[in-house]
């Protein structure tokens, strides 16, 4: 098992004084997939992703990274794109890809060259040898992207990677992602955008108060809640809903609603009262929970 | 080790091509060069004409000695002092008074000088005029009056003197200093030159360690440092940033010593092919000093800039940097408030303690070999006591920093500090 996964914590603890940040974390991450890392603010992600870059050093517990020990080395094995950006303000684009680069091991030759080609594809030539100061956000963001993926790592960890981001940027970084994931490079996401983990995630492991509430496959976890949601897209008045035994709770999104159902309940009878009630559907789909109630769901029953 | 290097370059590379540094390093030995000339000018500044005076003589026969003696000429060859009114031995003095005042005051005179009348007895003369800080003026005076009265005084003792100058002028003593290994002159250079280092190693303890408090402040507040702690330890990357700056400040010493030569020698050059009577003040500099110098920065520099650092790891913004750096720039404060102590009596045993104090000894030690070298022993007591004092000090703003880079918001209180020394 030890030599498929890409990283394992095992009971790994970070307390501040009185607070525990991270608590009996256990945790693995399959080599090749994208991993969702997921919580509520303060649950302890950043904590976590740090003493995975060794930044900070567990209380207890082990981390193993590729099968190894942290050591000094094991650094330069993952990429790293912190939630807090920020790059030398006044260095040139290109002189601080190099010398980040160049921290991770990579020749600073190499670096040079693989820089030109990033730069070419996030579409940032003609600001290579610009201050970053000059940059737009969305741009620094881009360069920022490119910082933590430039030295070709096995292990990829990316904090919020589409904020800041247009459509079309984030678009690019999907693809790049996606395509660094088909060569094998393992990808930690920590983001609060469900759908863009339910787009790009393998695994999920979502942690509340610095411990593991659910893991596993995603697919597996979705499928485990069963088709308990009905999806509608209608024009008309929408009190047909409003059945409390039917219906747990509804969520709406302007023209369309994700209602959960009650166990047992019939979906048909939903679409019966609405057809009754004059209001014209012109999307009816029974559908496994998104992952968004699964999330609230799990952090409320820890809060409980 | 690569990565310490890598870190050093860029500290190294992105400050040598700030215009912040070109400008420090054309600034400071200007502003210190111009000090010295601005005392010179003001010091020697010539009226342009000459100055019309008047003399009152209550001691009778004086006048005409001091008269004699106001030698002194313009450039135009005009005279300095041009005496328009000598009285006498007035009837009333106070209303002679008077009238001079009025007469300064309306311009009609530059200034006027008041004899006593037991001048003989050491009582002293009076010179009231509207520039007291014309210094060459008054010391042209001062030294007419005083040769009039010692003329006046031999004379009564029956010796008849024409030029009193000639014969009251004494001979300088030459100091010589005995070492163990020979004898040396010390000479007025050594206190400029004393100061001069003292001054320098002030200066740039100051500015390095606030560059260095500066970096790191960057780093946290652009957030970049997570960036760099997820590649480089913390301890490499303050290294690596200590290193890096003192590069530059030895960049800066470098510079300014060539300079520093070349002006000196094409000074001389000129003065000798132009005036060759001039006598060029020498620069006491021997090349032990110069080495000293360095090796004195160094070590000043790496326990102040460590715990610069320490400080900009702390806080968060600018105020709080400028609260929190006042203590330590205090201590590099002190040890120039203490240069008196030790160029009065480098060796006395005040001097002694205080330049083996760690945090004073940098700039005080350096102060008392450019005077004095004092014995091998105390310079390399004094070495060994700031590195220790340097190890222990790294190490805790080690620890500060590794915490405290990658804390943000308010500034810790002492007991957080104490907090994050125990952090493993």
């Amino acid at each position: 098992m030890e030599t498929t996964d890409a990283v394992i914590l095992e009971g790994v603890t970070k307390r501040y004084d009185s607070l525990t940040a991270v608590g009996d974390l256990n945790l693995r991450i399959g080599r090749g997939a994208v991993f969702g890392l997921l919580g509520p603010n303060g649950a302890g992600k950043t904590t976590t992703l740090r003493m995975i870059m060794r930044i900070l050093i567990p209380d207890e517990g082990s981390i193993r990274v590729l099968g190894r020990p942290l050591d000094d080395n094991t650094q330069d094995l993952i990429g790293y794109l912190p939630e807090e950006r920020g790059l030398y303000p006044r260095m040139k684009v290109r002189q601080v890809l190099v010398f980040l680069a160049a921290l991770k091991g990579l020749s600073e030759d190499e670096a040079g060259r693989r820089v030109g080609e990033w730069l070419e594809r996030l579409e940032l030539k003609e600001w290579a040898d610009k201050k970053i100061i000059d940059l737009s956000k969305g741009m620094q963001q881009k360069a920022q992207f490119i910082a933590a993926a430039l030295h070709r790592p096995p292990l990829l960890i990316l904090d919020e990677p589409f904020s800041g981001l247009d459509p079309v940027n984030a678009v690019t970084i999907k693809d790049i992602m996606l395509e660094l994931r088909n060569q094998g490079t393992t990808i930690i996401l920590s983001t609060h955008r469900m759908e863009q983990v339910e787009m790009m995630c393998d695994s999920i492991c979502l942690i509340n108060k610095g411990h593991n509430v659910l893991s596993g496959d995603l697919r597996a976890i979705k499928k485990s809640y069963g088709k308990n949601t009905v999806r509608i897209e209608y024009t008309g008045d929408g009190h047909f809903l409003d059945q409390p035994a039917l219906v747990e709770h509804v969520n709406r999104f302007g023209a369309v609603v994700e209602a959960k159902l009650k166990p047992g309940a019939d979906p048909q009878e939903i679409l019966k009262a609405a057809v009754l009630n004059g209001t014209r559907i012109s999307h009816f789909e029974l559908m496994e929970p998104p992952l968004n109630d699964i999330f609230i769901e799990k952090v409320s029953e820890g809060h409980a | 080790m690569r990565k310490i290097w890598l870190i050093v370059k860029r500290e190294y590379l992105t400050r040598v091509r700030t215009k912040a540094f070109v400008w420090g390093t054309i600034a400071v030995p200007l502003f210190t060069v111009g000090i010295f000339v601005f005392q010179i000018i003001v010091a020697s500044k010539q009226p342009d004409h000459s100055l019309k005076i008047a003399i009152l003589d209550n001691s009778g026969g004086l006048s005409t000695l001091i008269s004699g003696g106001l030698t002194e000429k313009l450039k135009n060859g005009q005279p300095v002092f041009r005496v328009v009114e000598t009285i006498e031995r007035p009837a009333s003095e106070e209303s002679v008074r008077r009238d001079l005042l009025a007469e300064v005051r309306q311009h009609q005179l530059d200034a006027f000088l008041v004899v006593p009348q037991d001048a003989a007895a050491g009582t002293p003369a009076e010179f009231h005029t509207r520039n007291p800080g014309e210094l060459m003026l008054t010391r042209s005076m001062n030294r007419a009056v005083s040769d009039a009265v010692v003329a006046q005084r031999l004379e009564s003792r029956g010796v008849a003197v024409a030029d009193v100058t000639s014969v009251v002028k004494g001979v300088d003593l030459k100091l010589i200093k005995i070492t163990r290994w020979g004898e040396s002159v010390v000479e007025e250079q050594m206190f400029i030159t004393a100061i001069i280092s003292g001054m320098l190693l002030y200066v740039t303890l100051i500015i390095y360690g606030v560059a260095t408090m500066r970096s790191v402040m960057e780093e946290k507040t652009t957030r970049i440092i997570e960036m760099l702690v997820a590649s480089v330890r913390p301890f490499y990357l303050l290294s690596g940033k200590i290193l890096g700056v003192a590069g530059v400040a030895l960049t800066q010493y470098l510079i300014w010593t060539v300079a520093g030569a070349l002006v000196a020698g094409y000074g001389a050059t000129m003065a000798a092919a132009f005036r060759p009577d001039t006598r060029m003040p020498k620069i006491h500099l021997p090349a032990s000093l110069l080495v000293y110098l360095v090796v004195f920065f160094l070590a000043g520099y790496v326990l102040y800039a460590s715990l610069y650092a320490a400080v900009g790891a702390m806080v968060s913004t600018d105020q709080e940097a400028q609260q929190m750096q006042t203590p330590l720039t205090m201590i590099i404060v002190l040890s120039f408030l203490l240069f008196n102590v030790i160029l009065q009596d480098p060796n006395s045993r005040l001097s002694t303690i205080l330049s083996l104090i760690p945090f004073l000894s940098p700039i005080l030690m350096i102060l008392r070999i450019a005077m004095q070298t004092p014995p091998f022993w105390q310079i390399a007591l004094s070495l060994a006591l700031s590195l220790l004092t340097t190890i222990g000090v790294v190490y805790f703003s080690a620890r500060i920093y590794r915490v405290g880079v990658l804390m943000y918001g308010k500034r810790p209180s002492l007991l957080e500090l104490v907090r994050w020394l125990r952090y493993t």
